[in-house]
């Protein structure tokens, strides 16, 4: 039903798209993959009229089509969840669901926005994914998890053939995913064409009939999914062979553990979390687990300062800290990766190795002058290690980088930084596999030299791979502590479902 | 990146091709605008703007505003003409120029501390300052000079920031070159310019990346304040006399060369070199229509429809639009992002 031919783009003058064809058939859910940069965004923001193409011919249903702006392919039944959240902050969750299409009162009144009904609407929309949002807040009060899921409920909400997900489910648990794929199911049978993107291979074999795969632009392969192995696939995509993480963990000595570097006493904040105490120490990745609302990234924010608790203390190195703001919080040694790199992370008009070396002025920058070439050095080593690719060199501004390599900036910010304790929101959000596979190799590195790292992540592959101690969040409470050895999906999910042990 | 820089430098050519068009025009239009003379005078007419310039610019990159810089000039130099007599004139210099970094500072607290939107905080200093310029001065021009021959050395030294030379160049002249020269290491090379960037570029990020975004921001007001009481001193010093009139909107003109330059309103974006070329333009235009007699009114206007061209044309550079998009009533930037979901 929908084909795209012989599709090229270049930003810039940077080939970005070479000869990229792809096709869907109604009632399937086609993966498309490929590394950070690959082209995966372009391809599709190009189907939706975002970016105009610079050859190739879109088909719908046989027809050759040509869509100027997102509008014009609103109106084919093209419905898209971006990577980056789009929505009007001061608006509520109902008005951004219904924008548009806000229901109005019957007769003279006619003109009035009938808020009843548009109550109940977004309501009826947000059970598709059985989540418990007021429609009436305000999208700027929600979590940025909750509005990833708003985004999601907007494009599914509506009728449409096809639907287009970029990695909708990077920042989901796997209760959201697996209610998330029921649906996609669901709309598959009703004959809706799906193209899915994302990182995460599992979810791939759980839901796609086939794959696409993409490497620098140029289109590798396209096979069902059937015949593919997690192996293979990864090979297919980064073009080498990756090894898989956990068996290379058990091979490692035993880790150093040294004191107690972060330690959390009491800390509570009324109608976010009670009574959290918990250490990490000297060269330990501990990963804090949580469901949608546990209230484990509004606990990291609090540590970081940018919260303020109502009670409890934190301990860095075994003296209390008080941390008003995060300036208070670095100059402790707490380093922080938040969620959203967009809003909360990156500065898009700077390149990427100022955004890279902005928390680290103070070796960089001794008497507030810069060492031109000590920045330059180290920023390029980040940019190796991590695998940073853009189309420009470390000039490029972050705004042009795609989501993953976006996200490794930010990572890399903090691993430049000098600090002691890292708090990591969703560190590989959009972070293909085998830039992953650097990051936690990194992560590991920086543990050995003695750092206390804490990640918070939605992904639960990633916590039984990267971290030594695993704790569980459930509605503000810690509800259970593993060591790795013992941590299991099934024990991880009851525990953070609020299961007791 | 490539294109980013490229598009800067064809930002500043074609100011720079913009600059060369009215001088060829005024030089054909007016036989005195290409004398000696004529550019030693416009030179020294822009000392007052180019200062305030530099740090306005600073701010502005910082995502900040100062609208208060030409009334805190005029109650600056207030301030020498009424203390000259008690203190002697080379503190009350000092003192004018303290009073400048302090209009400064309390603009930052009120923006940064108190939360007071940068227009308003700033529309409100302009009124309060111009008011107290006029207090202490009963609304006269003040005569500074040695009215009692009494600091005939201090005078002489004082007369020479306006009218002496340095480097053969009038020293109000070399000051300017100075700061300008100082604007460029410090956005260049320092943490603290790197700072205004980052902040006008996203002040919630550089927060959580553990910038004091406060204190830099207290700061880059600070200068702007400071700037204008050395403003205050050459002006003074060059005219003989303090004025509570003094530098009339020159706000504006600061702004709207400013903006012509370059620098965004938005903050987090623009160029000293460009800001030098926005000045250079504006009072290109200015002294020009002056030449040719036109009033002053004209004058006003013409500044005006700069700065509403300039703010237009900095829309236009910063949203990247899709025209075809945009001419349909759509919003959305190429990149994906919606204007409104803008990342500060
Ligand atoms: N607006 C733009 N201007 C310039 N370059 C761009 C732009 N958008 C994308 N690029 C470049 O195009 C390449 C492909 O980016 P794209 O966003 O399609 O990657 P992706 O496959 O979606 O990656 P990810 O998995 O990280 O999201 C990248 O190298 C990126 O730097
Ligand atoms: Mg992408």
């Amino acid at each position: 039903m929908l084909e795209m031919r012989h599709i090229r783009k270049s930003f810039y003058g940077v080939k970005v798209l070479d000869d990229v064809s792809i096709n869907l058939y109604p009632g399937e859910t086609l993966a498309l993959l490929g590394e950070n940069g690959a082209g995966k965004s372009t391809l599709i923001k190009i189907l939706n009229g975002d970016y105009s193409r610079d050859a190739g011919d879109v088909i719908l249903d046989g027809v050759p089509v040509h869509f100027a702006e997102p509008r014009d392919a609103e109106g084919a039944g093209i419905r898209m969840i971006y990577q980056e959240l789009h929505y009007a902050p001061e608006l509520s969750v109902a008005e951004n669901l219904l924008l548009g299409r806000l229901p109005h009162r019957q007769g003279l009144l006619g003109w009035m926005i009938d808020w009843n009904a548009a109550r109940e609407q977004a309501r009826e929309a947000l059970k598709l994914l059985n989540v418990n949002i007021d429609p009436m807040t305000k999208m700027r009060d929600l979590s940025v998890v909750e509005r990833e899921i708003i985004e999601i409920v907007k494009a599914l909400s509506r009728k449409a053939r096809i639907i287009v997900m970029d990695e909708p489910t990077a920042a989901l648990t796997p209760p959201e995913v697996q209610q998330l794929f029921g649906i996609i199911r669901d709309l598959c049978k009703q004959g809706i064409g799906i193209i899915y993107i994302s990182h995460r291979l599992d979810e791939v074999f759980q839901i796609a009939q086939r794959v696409t795969v993409l490497r620098d632009g140029k289109h590798v392969d396209t096979r069902p999914i059937a015949e593919m192995t997690h192996k293979a696939l990864v090979h297919m995509m980064v073009g080498r062979d990756i090894e898989e993480r956990a068996e290379v963990r058990k091979g490692t000595a035993a880790i150093q553990l040294g004191d107690r570097l972060l330690e959390v006493q009491g800390l509570a904040k009324t109608g976010a979390f009670e009574d959290i105490s918990f250490h990490v120490r000297a060269g330990e990745i501990v990963a804090l687990f949580g469901l949608l609302g546990a209230g484990h990234n509004i606990l990291t924010q609090t540590i970081f300062g940018i919260e303020k608790a109502d009670s409890g203390n934190v301990h860095i190195g075994g003296h209390p800290v008080q941390v008003a703001s995060p300036q208070d919080a670095k100059r402790a040694g707490i380093g922080f990766v938040p969620l959203d790199r967009k809003v909360n992370g990156l500065v898009l008009g700077m390149s990427v190795q100022k955004n890279i070396t902005l928390s680290n002025w103070s070796t960089l920058a001794p008497f507030g002058i810069f060492r031109p070439k000590k920045e330059m050095h180290n920023t390029r080593h980040w940019v190796d290690k991590l695998g940073i690719r853009m189309a420009g060199g470390i000039e490029t501004h972050t705004r042009y980088l795609s989501g993953g390599n976006q996200q490794k900036v930010v990572l890399a910010r903090w691993l430049e930084a000098n600090v002691r304790v890292l708090l990591l929101n969703e560190p590989t959000w959009g972070v293909d596999v085998g830039a992953r596979s650097d990051i936690y190799d990194q992560l590991e590195a920086l543990a050995a030299q003695g750092l206390a790292i804490l990640i918070v992540s939605s992904d639960i592959e990633e916590v039984l791979t990267v971290s030594h101690r695993i704790l569980t969040i459930y509605k503000g409470h810690l509800t259970g502590e593993f060591m790795q050895s013992e941590a299991t999906q099934e024990n991880l999910l009851h525990a953070a479902a609020g299961g007791t042990l | 990146m490539k294109s980013a820089r490229n598009r800067s430098l064809a930002e500043i050519a074609s100011l720079v091709v913009i600059l060369t068009l009215i001088i060829i025009f005024f030089s054909q239009a007016s036989p005195i605008f290409l004398t000696q003379r004529n550019l030693d005078n416009m030179l020294l007419d822009i000392t007052t703007v180019g200062i305030l310039a530099v740090f306005t610019t600073l701010l502005m990159i910082g995502g900040g505003l100062d609208l208060s810089v030409g009334s805190t000039v005029a109650l600056c130099g207030v301030v020498i003409g009424a203390l000259q007599g008690t203190w002697g004139i080379l503190p009350a210099a000092a003192f004018a120029v303290a009073i400048g970094a302090l209009v400064g500072l309390a603009n930052g607290f009120l923006v940064t501390y108190v939360g007071i939107n940068p227009l308003i905080t700033t529309l409100g200093m302009l009124s309060i300052a111009r008011g107290l310029a006029f207090v202490f001065s009963d609304g006269l021009t003040i005569p500074v000079f040695d009215s009692e021959g009494t600091q005939f050395d201090a005078y002489n030294t004082f007369t020479q920031f306006g009218e002496g030379q340095v480097f053969g160049i009038a020293t109000p002249v070399f000051i300017m070159f100075v700061l300008f020269i100082l604007g460029l290491l410090i956005l260049q090379f320092t943490s603290y310019g790197r700072a205004m960037y980052a902040i006008g570029g996203n002040a919630q990020a550089s927060q959580l990346a553990g910038l004091s975004v406060r204190r830099y921001r207290m700061i880059a007001y600070m200068l702007s304040g400071l700037s204008a009481g050395i403003a205050a001193v050459l002006l003074t010093s060059r005219l003989y006399a303090a004025d509570p009139r003094a530098a009339p909107a020159m706000e504006l003109t600061v702004i709207t060369a400013v903006v012509l330059g370059g620098i965004s309103l938005a903050g987090g974006k623009g160029t000293l070199i460009g800001t030098a070329l926005g000045v250079l333009i504006l009072t290109t235009l200015l002294n020009g229509m002056k030449l040719l007699s036109t009033s002053t009114d004209a004058q006003n206007i013409a500044q005006g429809v700069v700065l509403l061209l300039a703010v237009g044309l900095d829309q236009l550079r910063t949203r990247d639009i899709n025209w075809t998009a945009w001419l349909r009533g759509s919003r959305l930037m190429p990149d994906g992002t919606k204007a409104i979901a803008k990342g500060d």
